[in-house]
């Protein structure tokens, strides 16, 4: 699938962390198609990892029956990601901060953060039917990523 | 490629040099099972050395929160050596540099557990 020029990639797995080897290599997959450098794939596998894992444990409960489905697109000065899954739903705004001091020594509740810290824009809606649908997008500046061939 | 972990001592300091990726599962509990098992043969002073590791998730910053705790717990210290300037930005974000004392120089880190 392109979009653009660029390919745009999918990819829907069962609700397991063994699942998530292929993430990380469709996650390679587009890092070379954007030709994204070093730093700029650091943090799309980190985040893209963060949003699936969450996806997977936090929507779907870790229920194999249930998908979580990630795309991957580029229009050529942003990067858009969507993680659909097919639980019950969260408000971002609900998550409790844990910057705050009172969670800082707690051993979970950094995804989200990263997330935000890093896209430059994070939507989150319920879709229809059920599951929700993080969006991220990112711009890409400079050397980020290059023309499409 | 998933974390390896090398130990080494030097005096009553343990040092864990890791290297490659701290992230949700092996990566966290191979971190885990080393610290319980030189906390129950009696060490209490550690130095984790991340000069070799890229890449941490959320789940691999929780675990080294774990090991803080789990070390203080124990009446011990555990301190951070070598950061790489990724996972100093992620400590960053999520205000743990206020938690955990970094140091870039071994034998300055040395000198504060002694």
């Amino acid at each position: 699938m392109t979009s653009g020029g660029w390919r745009s990639f999918e990819l829907t797995i069962p609700s397991r962390l063994e699942e998530m080897e292929a993430v990380h290599a469709l996650i390679a997959e587009a890092v070379e198609e954007y030709s994204l450098n070093s730093e700029m794939a650091h943090w799309i596998e980190l985040t893209i990892s963060e949003s699936m894992i969450n996806a997977i444990q936090h929507g779907n409960k870790a229920d194999p029956a249930k998908q979580a489905t990630l795309r991957i697109s580029s229009s050529g000065d942003a990067i858009e990601i969507i993680v659909e899954d097919e639980g019950k739903g969260f408000t971002l705004d609900k998550i409790a901060d844990p910057t705050d001091k009172a969670n800082l020594l707690k051993p979970s509740g950094r995804g989200i953060l990263i997330i935000r810290s890093f896209m430059d824009e994070v939507d989150l809606s319920q879709r229809e039917g059920g599951g929700s649908r993080l969006r991220m997008v990112k711009k890409l500046r400079g050397d980020h990523g290059a023309d499409p061939q | 490629m998933s974390m390896v972990l090398n130990p080494r001592r030097l005096d009553d300091v343990v040092i864990l040099d890791l290297s490659g990726r701290i992230t949700m599962g092996e990566g966290t509990l191979i971190l885990r099972d080393r610290i319980q098992k030189l906390l129950a043969a009696g060490d209490r002073k550690f130095l984790l050395n991340l000069a070799d590791v890229d890449y941490i998730d959320s789940s691999g910053l929780g675990e080294l929160v774990t090991s803080f705790t789990t070390v203080r717990n124990h009446g011990g210290q555990l301190k951070l050596l070598n950061l790489t300037r990724r996972v100093q930005d992620l400590l960053q974000i999520t205000k743990l540099l206020t938690v955990f004392e970094v140091f870039n120089n071994e034998a300055e880190a040395l000198k504060t557990l002694k």
